[in-house]
């Protein structure tokens, strides 16, 4: 009981210093949850739209695996609706006409498809509708001029009634007027909803009056939806693909699972960096109470407390600590989920906050990590205190003696830095990428367990050299800082390792990202000869259109036009193995548009007839070589047998490991309904007319605003900004850690601060201003948190360059390290070490002199 | 017979006079009404330049809060008090810390010196701080006179106490500050070294015509000054000339006993 009295008071005596260590666990528990409840709200959004938007029985044409992506949906005939509406069971079988390779514009042209990347879609208005959503001004589509729209859509994009529309769909344009708005029942995340009039929507999106995209049935009274299920099956066969509304909603949920899965994990594994920088900071922290409470747990061992009292009451005081923050973190995470949810709103990606989903796990999750987690980092520094012997009651107490860092550590550092080091100098040597990415992974992991080991030791030489740079300019308080800095490089070494993980990330990312630009820059200055790239918005995932092509060919000063589709197949190789894959199927001015290396055969000859050609990697683990014949199923089409013409290198980015044929063979296969339009289209400008023929493009291409036509410098600026949206995101993510990190530089000054009252006091009286105080305390910080930096970028340095060199074969062959941006972090470490410093230089300044001296 | 005072001191004149600190109805009080608690009661005193000065008193005389006040490491209540020809009174802490550090040198019991700095660098800290240049000579001299010469590289937790008060003496000296206020410099130490301390503050006055303070409880270490000041209930009650250790005993036993009694 004395043990649990003790260690209540202390932690109550002593909250202040507990207060960063708290805010630190509380970060970390707020993200984890944050990131669950959000994630579980999505969900819970999207379940509760797929269930109100799924009828009881679906019926749509057999999926078939791998379908070609002609941009058309796939069909059911329409004469099915007879024989749907008298199987037992069905109340009303409705006719479905959806659409979601459309591209809608507004009067002036624009696209009103969603910011966030969600789909826009385009669909029969029918009565099962009104099961999603309401209509709320206007009337619904009564002839084939007529369209509601949702009224987030309208909204957003100032649609007003009686404005026109533009459709453009895979058969053609047309053009509608909005007549009516109507609006979700449960919240809608995002998309974009048009509804047209049935006979509309059929000829219109499917070009063809006699087929739907599927039924959606009612069950009669009293018949389950299984039942329902079963009774259609018996009459319509198994050619179709019937769905309770149970499945229906399970394959939408699937559909997006994957992404929303992703999204948590990613999310989760930055939470789970900012809870690694955390220990740091908790170590530090109940390391230093204990130094500082050296005499008083002497006094406690003196009169008769045991190892065992003492170890625990420290670990008490851990419990509490973690139960305080992780409580407050579960709030704070709820409070995240609302702001990112706020956020994903401005983005577009609209959540209700009244669907805030918690789960009964997300606090028990968030309490059980904060609480393991700063028990297990206590544990440490219990021990020692448990260590403690009662002679030191009778010491002096003084400041604690300096921590030395012993041998054995220094050496254990030294081992796994090195085996670290091995590790990624084995990756960069690496021949397989597969086998380099596994060292890679082996080598960040033990370099950086090997850093934090050896940190209070390159403490010693790092921060006297980033002292003989900066902080000697500063006179005596320079050098006072730079001792302060170095009388406890265990301390110090811990505070500098919490910045250096987030730092050294954020480099390591950096590198790669650049590298990847560089590379991707590089390559398209040597191998692209097209000087123009025509596409459907930055990704092609859909094809354009034939009337957007045929206005695109009408452009003037253009050399060549080379058009470029992909098509699924099946592939057997000669040895039997059956591989579902893509092909490039391109005309045959793709090689000049596109120069690759081949490690055999002749490219161009891969678009003679029946021809195709395969990458290295697939050709070596398959085993085919030039004049081999695979056999191609192309699916939805017939069986080729198309001979192996050239084997292309592996070493590119752009194209990496894609099997290429000419459209002209992937046509002869495939019937034209089929045969998916042009994802994208090269253009060569006439010799000297580079800019008119640019100009003509994109007059040619103006009617069709969901085509983007890029030169090579639009190109470029395409990747570098999709690859620096990427690395800015996970620069936000790494900046939780980088705070907690930085909250511990805040922590380790303020409780260094206590801890030197009475150095502090004696500087004071003999002298030292207020200023030189603060100053003295800031140059410490700023040491600390350029060693931190130092270390941090050197290490990520050594990551993006080893992660290069692996990936050097995949077409990362040039290594571009952003040297701006290391100048930036380095700086801003600086900057951030003066920030930390504020509070306890303030503190330290104004420290009453006479209690100093007077503290024991 | 509460104060020796003749010569009545004020500042204004830069010329160097008698008195190397003076105070005025010095009055020092915690709390207000009911608990109001006078420390230093209205005290006058004048701390004569060249001379060593002893403070003395029972625990809670206010011998030390009266050092403190000269010293100005504390603020007074009421009353006046200069340093030199400055009045620190009033002071902003900005100017009274620069007077701290270029007028007046402190050696505290305990926790002299910075454990991050060795000895040498100990001792030239107010001048380091002060951004002023270290007189080589003057250092030679004082750290000869304390007799630090071999041990001038070791850091504070490498020497002894008697050593690292010595240190602590260097560096008071070190600076030629105005005036020395010492806090028991000697309270920590056994009587050997102890005796080595003060007969090094003795040398300071007598070859270096250092003016000296000092705070303590101790009748030898008393003896070692020039003159002897009483304190009890934050009053001066009695000022001795060149005291020795018999002599201030016998008075501090005949202050107990009053004490008592009364």
């Amino acid at each position: 009981m004395t043990v649990m009295k003790t260690s209540v008071r202390n932690f109550f005596a002593h909250k202040g210093r507990m207060a960063l260590s708290g805010v630190a666990v509380l970060l970390s528990v707020a993200f984890i949850c944050g990131t669950l409840v959000f994630t579980d709200t999505m969900t819970a959004t999207f379940d509760k739209l797929f269930g109100n938007t799924a009828s009881d029985v679906t019926v749509s044409a057999k999926e078939v695996k791998h379908e070609q992506a002609t941009g058309i949906p796939d069909t059911v005939p329409a004469a099915l609706r007879g024989t749907l509406a008298h199987v037992p069971g069905v109340a009303s079988a409705v006719p479905d006409v959806t659409s979601q390779d459309v591209t809608v514009a507004d009067a002036h042209n624009d696209r009103i498809s969603p910011s966030s990347g969600a789909p826009t879609i385009v669909s029969n208005w029918d009565a099962t509708e009104t099961k999603a959503v309401g209509l709320t001004s206007g009337h619904l589509p009564q002839g084939p001029d007529d369209a509601v729209i949702d009224a987030d859509t309208a909204k957003a994009k100032h649609l007003k009634l009686g404005d026109t529309l533009r459709v453009i769909a895979q058969p053609g344009d047309f053009r509608v007027t909005l007549t009516g708005i109507v609006t979700f029942k449960s919240t809608n995340p995002g998309a974009a909803v048009v509804y047209v009039d049935t006979p509309t929507a059929q000829a219109k999106l499917l070009g063809r009056t006699d087929a739907y995209t599927g039924f959606g049935l009612t069950a009669a009274k009293g018949v389950t939806d299984a039942q329902l299920k079963a009774n259609v099956q018996a009459v319509i066969g198994r050619g179709y693909t019937v769905d309770t509304a149970a499945e229906t909603t399970k394959k939408e949920k699937d559909d997006l699972g994957g992404f929303l899965d992703f999204m948590k994990y990613a999310m989760l594994g930055f939470a789970g960096i900012a809870v690694l920088v955390g220990i740091f900071l908790i170590v530090n922290t109940f390391s230093m109470l204990v130094a500082q409470r050296t005499r008083e747990i002497g006094l406690m061992r003196a009169l008769g407390s045991s190892r065992r009292q003492v170890n625990r009451s420290v670990l008490i005081e851990a419990v509490m600590l973690g139960v305080t923050g992780s409580v407050a973190g579960i709030g704070g995470g709820i409070g995240l989920a609302v702001g990112l949810m706020k956020l994903m709103g401005k983005a577009g990606l609209k959540l209700d906050t009244s669907e805030l989903t918690i789960k009964a796990t997300t606090p028990l999750v968030g309490l059980a990590i904060g609480v393991l987690v700063t028990v297990v980092s206590a544990y440490v520094p219990a021990r020692r205190a448990g260590r403690i012997s009662p002679m030191a009651a009778l010491r002096d107490a003084g400041t604690p003696a300096d921590a030395r860092t012993g041998r054995i550590r220094a050496a254990l550092g030294i081992l796994v830095c090195a085996a670290g080091a091995l590790a990624l100098v084995g990756a960069s040597q690496a021949d397989k990428a597969a086998s380099g990415g596994g060292l890679l992974g082996l080598g960040v992991l033990l370099t950086l367990v090997g850093f934090v080991i050896v940190g209070p030791l390159l403490a010693g030489v790092v921060v006297r050299a980033v002292s003989a740079l900066s902080l000697r300019f500063f006179g005596p308080m320079g050098r006072l800082a730079e001792r302060n800095a170095l009388r406890n490089p265990r301390r110090t070494g811990a505070t500098a390792s919490a910045l250096m993980i987030g730092l050294a990330l954020v480099a390591g990312m950096s590198v790669v990202g650049s590298s990847m630009v560089a590379s991707a820059n590089d390559q398209l200055d040597k191998s692209v000869g097209a000087d123009f790239i025509i596409q459907v918005g930055s990704n092609g995932n859909q094809p354009i259109t034939p009337a957007a092509a045929k206005a695109i060919r009408s452009a003037r000063d253009i050399a060549r036009f080379t058009d470029y589709t992909i098509v699924n197949a099946t592939l057997t190789t000669p040895s039997g193995k059956k591989v579902k894959d893509e092909l490039s199927a391109a005309s045959p001015t793709y090689p000049e548009d596109l120069r690759l290396d081949t490690v055999s055969g002749r490219l161009s000859d891969a678009y003679g007839k029946d021809a195709m050609s395969v990458p290295e990697g697939f050709a070596k683990d398959n085993h085919v070589k030039v004049g081999d014949t695979m056999t191609v199923a192309f699916v939805g089409g017939r069986t080729a047998h198309l001979k192996v013409a050239a084997v292309t290198s592996d070493d590119t980015a752009i194209e990496h490991g894609t099997m290429f044929t000419a459209i002209s063979t992937a046509r002869s296969y495939l019937p034209a309904d089929r045969m998916p339009g042009d994802f994208m289209m090269f253009a060569k400008a006439s010799d000297g007319k580079a800019a008119q023929a640019y100009a003509s493009l994109k007059a040619a291409a103006h009617d069709y605003p969901q085509i983007d036509v890029r030169n090579q410098a639009d190109y470029k600026k395409l990747i570098r900004n999709q690859v620096n949206q990427l690395l800015y995101m996970i620069y936000a993510l790494l900046a939780l850690a980088i705070i907690v990190a930085v909250l511990g530089v805040v922590n380790t000054l303020a409780l260094s601060v206590v801890e030197r009252t009475r150095e502090i006091g004696l500087m004071r009286a003999i002298g030292t201003s207020r200023r030189q105080m603060r100053r003295m305390i800031r140059l410490e910080s700023v040491v600390i948190a350029l060693f931190g930096a130092v270390v941090g970028l050197g290490l990520g340095l050594g990551w993006g360059s080893t992660a290069q060199r692996v990936l050097a074969s995949q077409g990362l062959g040039i290594l571009q390290i952003p040297w701006t941006t290391i100048v930036v972090v380095f700086v801003a470490s600086a900057v951030v070490g003066l920030l930390a410093a504020l509070l306890p230089a303030f503190r330290a300044a104004r420290m009453n002199v006479l209690n100093a001296i007077a503290t024991d | 017979m509460t104060t020796a005072m003749t010569v009545p001191t004020a500042g204004g004149s830069g010329e160097r006079s008698a008195v190397a600190a003076a105070g005025r109805s010095v009055t020092k009080a915690y709390g207000a009404g009911e608990t109001r608690v006078v420390a230093l009661d209205a005290v006058d005193v004048d701390i004569v330049r060249g001379r060593f000065t002893a403070i003395m008193g029972p625990s809670g005389s206010g011998k030390s809060t009266l050092m403190h006040c000269l010293a100005g490491l504390d603020t007074v209540t009421e009353g006046r008090i200069w340093i030199g020809g400055t009045e620190i009174t009033g002071l902003k802490d900005k100017k009274l810390t620069r007077l701290r550090r270029d007028k007046i040198g402190f050696i505290f019991q305990s926790f002299n010196l910075l454990p991050t700095l060795n000895a040498a660098e100990n001792v030239t800290l107010p001048m380091d701080i002060a951004g002023r240049r270290v007189d080589r000579d003057w250092m030679d001299r004082v750290v000869e006179t304390v007799g630090l010469g071999g041990r001038l590289k070791h850091r504070p937790t490498q020497l002894s106490g008697g050593q690292q008060q010595r240190v602590a003496v260097a560096r008071a000296l070190a600076a030629r500050p105005e005036i020395i206020f010492g806090d028991e410099p000697t309270g920590n130490l056994d009587s050997r070294a102890g005796a080595e301390v003060l007969g090094f503050l003795r040398r300071s006055v007598d070859e270096l015509g250092q003016t000296i303070v000092m705070v303590t409880h101790d009748p030898v270490a008393a003896s070692y000054a020039d003159r002897v000041l009483y304190l009890a209930d934050g009053r001066i009650v009695d000022d001795m000339a060149d005291p020795t250790a018999e002599t201030v005993l016998e008075r501090m036993k005949s202050f107990d006993g009053r004490g008592r009694t009364s």
